[in-house]
């Protein structure tokens, strides 16, 4: 629509873009703006915020310090964990399925998100308690096997929780392949496997990246599986965050932790993307 | 290749056929199978505090999806006139609002909204008196809130669809004479209804599913999330495996609806285009 | 024999306190002559009736109640029954700390009507003008003579009451000993145990003032220190335990249930409904000490339904509903009319009314652990290690 802009002009682009840009200010720019100020602050006596200068919250950051590192381990072996389990159903899905059954399948996959996050997460407590499969463990001889409230517990509810997202975008790219290539692959005398590292494979890495980079972020945010599966024993930085403004009331701690946890999430997100999409040879594609 | 995809679907479902089975348990305690039994849903029905936060859920998800997706498409529009610095300050905007986790989002927007309101309530009272509003945390920020990261993904959602629009279509349009109006109203609109539909879906989804930013700013009011979220604090009775697998029955049950609609509409054009 | 008509003064009853610390009068003396046993069974048929129960006019009090309190605190009946009467409907949450009461209530606009603040809190609630003084003629079943001064003394602020007795209660630790090896009696053995044989079994609560307090037991500190040195120690200790611990959570009753966790620290209560339910379970008090606490019911300020808030703390405070709800949780209340009604068996039940040298051995919470930001600091460090 290059000449929209002559049409109309400013009055009408400010009444387009005029409410999305308040609720920005207000309640993107605002909060985060605050939590910025508030990092900076003391702690009130009896908890909450005094104001102050003073860097000692960030100073005081490497005392969380292993709650960053749980996220930075986990969060990218969560990612790993979800791409790898996602891929051979991706591509199931996109390559093997019949056309007919396909839709059906995909929304299969989806219809679990319908269900609350946070029951489907109990129900994995149950599953991983002690009575359930421990217990059925116990009847084959394995005994004395402990999983919830464990990393594990976490690691599973991470990628069950992320899983329909990571197989998504991988089958969007996948469906694009053309199968007669893989055909003609075959007929050139490729293995299985070579036709797939070298056909295959590249076609779907724009997929795989996206879905890892959305997958990531939301990982690194994440405090509800951490905190349910984990026992209240396994720390995220979410956790950290949340505890410091719901149990020590010390906001402006609060505040630098947040701080600092956008600020690692953007120079992960940076590295990832440098990283993952050099390798795949991309052009930096948009999120969605 | 398919005993894989089909671990994959008993891995994906069996938390979800614990919940409705379960549901179904005469006993208090999940885990403790102690008979068949559907009182549970109906406790579930009688409970006003679970009907209360499944209808909060249902309006916060409506005005959340309808704001964000008339706002954004209106944004999104918009965005296509601006250039410069404004446009880039705007597109960081939007990357920060989807990247930003949701627990500091939820933080951040309770304590500035509460530090605001500390400020403003009482200048209020001291300017109109008693019969001031007085502002607290409620539906309003919820929504508010929620509306934010919507209309972060649904400006992406409509700008990309934008990008591919044939423009060809429009330039035709005005060479016959239509008013900029009419031809927004009649061409682009239509091209963009899929984009705009998808944002609408996603937006009522991502509010209806969401606890944590629910959680920080929903104040006394509670979202099903927020209420699922406290029954599990509570000692969680079956009765919340009831209202879980309730809300699972009517989304299966509105998707085989839209894809029977779907599937009629797409016969019909096949059989008019064959005749 | 003393005279059983007249309520005990503060004065006395602190005596007698110290008397049965001291080991030189016996329980029974003890219960007797303060009114918490059964010889206020005379007592009560002395008193004037119970106070009726007022009736409400239909929507008189509105709809909802938001009541915020502890697992496994009440009885769902009661709660029933003052719907009945009043057509309220009662909306309970539950929380584990009074540090997330407290956070909760700070950042405002919680709705709550009445929640349950423990003693060592009410101060910084007052001062913090987060709670109002009571109209106790709203409440008229509570009786102030009636309950003991020790358990009541935090509540009176300036000579106004701010929150009226719900229970009182100790903090010790339960144990499974039908899978437990050997008597535990001790703080030290606890943790020691945890990092023991019974390494993946324990749990602690996700509260500042159990978890660090304990810890502080373990080397003979006082339970409310915030002494810098001692909460290092503290700190240490609870940071090598961490791993051992099955959870760090304040609702262990069904891990417990489940046999996921052997042993946990615990409130009274929740021992006497385990106890109830699995009798290989007990209830040790550390010999180093620990904690006795008492519940309060409280309305705070800005309350959206303070009529409703007032008769159902006044509902509860009915000795016979009391009695119901000592009987439901299993916690000892402080007022002598409701223990008139209490089945002898649960007066006698040491877990309510532990054995003299135990109960000396344990502190009230100290309100500055409550806002020592060092404490707070400890927690969220071992929470995070």
């Amino acid at each position: 629509m290059a000449t929209a802009a002559e049409r109309g002009g400013k009055g009408v682009t400010a009444l387009l873009v005029g409410p999305a840009a308040t609720f920005f200010l207000l309640l993107l720019v605002l909060p985060l703006t605050v939590v910025v100020l508030y990092s900076f602050g003391e702690r009130a006596p009896a908890g909450g915020y005094a104001p102050a200068f003073t860097f000692d919250n960030y100073l005081n950051l490497a005392s969380r310090g292993q709650a960053f590192l749980n996220t930075l381990m986990m969060a990218p072996l969560g990612t790993l964990l979800c791409a790898v389990v996602a891929y051979p159903m991706a591509y199931y899905l996109a390559v093997k399925a019949s056309p007919k059954w396909r839709t059906l399948l995909l929304v299969l996959i989806i219809v679990p998100f319908w269900t609350s996050q946070l029951l489907r997460i109990y129900a994995w407590l149950l599953i991983l308690g002690s009575k359930g499969v421990p217990a059925y463990l116990e009847m084959i001889g394995i005994e004395g096997v402990r999983l919830v409230n464990t990393r594990f517990a976490v690691l599973v509810g991470m990628v069950y929780g992320y899983l329909p997202l990571m197989i998504f975008p991988i089958y969007v790219s996948l469906e694009r392949l053309d199968k007669r290539l893989l055909e003609a692959s075959a007929d050139l005398g490729a293995s299985p496997v070579r036709t797939f590292l070298q056909v295959t494979l590249p076609v779907s890495l724009p997929g795989v990246a996206t879905g890892s980079l959305l997958v990531f972020i939301l990982l690194m945010g994440e405090f509800i599986i951490p905190a349910l599966l984990g026992g209240g024993k396994v720390f995220f930085i979410g956790n950290a965050l949340v505890d410091l403004f719901l149990q020590s009331r010390n906001w402006p701690f609060g505040a630098a932790v947040a701080v600092s946890m956008v600020l690692v999430m953007l120079a992960s997100i940076v590295v990832y993307m440098r990283f993952v999409l050099a390798r795949g040879g991309m052009r930096q594609e948009p999120v969605v | 290749m398919r005993w894989y995809a089909g671990a994959i679907y008993v891995f994906l479902y069996l938390p979800i056929a614990l919940i409705v089975i379960f549901s179904f348990n005469a006993g208090r305690y999940a885990m403790d199978w102690q008979g068949f039994s559907i009182e549970w849903y109906f406790k579930a029905f009688a409970n006003p505090f679970a009907m209360k936060a499944l209808r909060t859920s249902l309006v916060v998800a409506l005005w959340t999806a309808v704001l964000a997706t008339i706002i954004g498409t209106l944004a999104a529009l918009g965005l296509e006139r601006v250039r410069g610095w404004l446009r880039q300050a705007f597109d960081a905007l939007i990357y920060i609002a989807i990247m930003v986790p949701g627990v500091v989002i939820g933080i951040a927007t309770l304590i500035a909204f509460v530090t605001v309101f500390d400020l403003v309530n009482p200048a209020l009272a001291a300017l109109v008196g008693d019969a001031a509003p007085r502002l607290a945390m409620g539906l309003p920020t919820v929504i508010g809130a929620h509306v934010l990261f919507n209309l972060a993904v649904v400006i992406l959602i409509v700008r990309s669809r934008l990008a591919g629009l044939d423009r060809t279509l429009i330039e035709a349009s005005e060479d016959l004479y239509a008013t900029p109006f009419a031809t927004f109203r009649q061409v682009v609109l239509p091209l963009l209804a899929p984009a705009i539909l998808a944002s609408f879906l996603l937006s009522f989804t991502f509010s209806f599913e969401d606890f944590i930013i629910a959680f920080f700013v929903a104040g006394p009011d509670s979202t099903l999330p927020i209420y699922i979220f406290s029954s599990i604090r509570r000692g969680i009775t079956p009765e919340v495996n009831a209202i879980g697998t309730v809300v699972l029955v009517v989304s299966l049950t509105l998707l085989i609806a839209a894809q029977f609609l779907l599937r009629e509409r797409g016969g019909n054009r096949r059989r008019g285009a064959a005749a | 024999m003393s005279d059983d008509s007249k309520p005990i003064s503060s004065k006395d009853f602190i005596h007698e306190l110290m008397r049965y610390r001291r080991g030189s009068v016996s329980r029974r003396h003890f219960l007797g002559v303060t009114g918490l046993g059964l010889a206020t069974a005379v007592l009560g048929n002395a008193m004037p009736g119970l106070r009726p129960r007022k009736a409400w006019a239909a929507g008189e009090l509105g709809d909802t109640l938001n009541f915020t309190t502890w697992p496994n605190y009440f009885d769902q009946a009661n709660l029933d029954q003052f719907t009945k009467d009043t057509g309220v409907n009662i909306n309970v949450t539950v929380f584990g700390s009074n540090e997330e009461m407290l956070a909760k209530l700070q950042a405002g606009g919680t709705g709550w009507d009445v929640f349950v603040p423990t003693n060592y809190t009410i101060s910084t609630y007052q001062s913090l003008d987060l709670i109002e003084a009571l109209d106790l003629a709203r409440i008229p079943n509570f009786v102030e003579a009636d309950h003991d001064a020790r358990f009541i003394g935090e509540a009176k602020i300036g000579g106004a009451i701010y929150a009226v007795p719900k229970d009182w209660g100790t903090t010790g630790y339960v144990v499974n000993t039908a899978k437990v090896k050997g008597a535990m009696t001790t703080w030290k053995e606890f943790w020691d145990r945890t990092r023991g044989d019974l390494s993946g079994l324990v749990m602690v609560h996700d509260y500042q003032l159990t978890t660090i307090g304990n810890a502080l037991k373990y080397f003979g500190y006082s339970f409310n220190s915030i002494d810098p040195k001692e909460l290092a120690d503290a700190e240490k200790l609870l940071i090598e335990c961490k791993p051992h611990l099955f959870a760090i959570n304040s609702d262990y009753q069904p891990a417990i249930r489940a046999g996921d966790a052997l042993v946990s620290v615990a409130w009274t209560g929740d021992a006497t409904q385990l106890k109830r339910d699995i009798p290989e379970i007990e209830y040790v008090l550390g010999r180093e000490g620990g904690e006795i606490w008492t519940d309060f019911y409280a309305i705070p300020k800005g309350a959206s339904n303070p009529a409703a808030a007032y008769a159902f703390i006044n509902f509860m405070l009915d000795p016979a509903v009391n009695a119901r709800e000592v009987q439901a949780h299993g916690y000892p209340s402080t007022d002598s009319r409701t223990n008139a009604l209490v089945p002898k068996e649960m007066l006698d039940n040491p877990i309510l009314y532990p054995a003299q040298e135990l109960l000396s051995a344990l502190e009230f919470g100290a309100a500055a652990t409550l806002t020592d930001p060092l404490r707070a600091e400890i927690m969220a460090r071992f929470k995070s290690a």
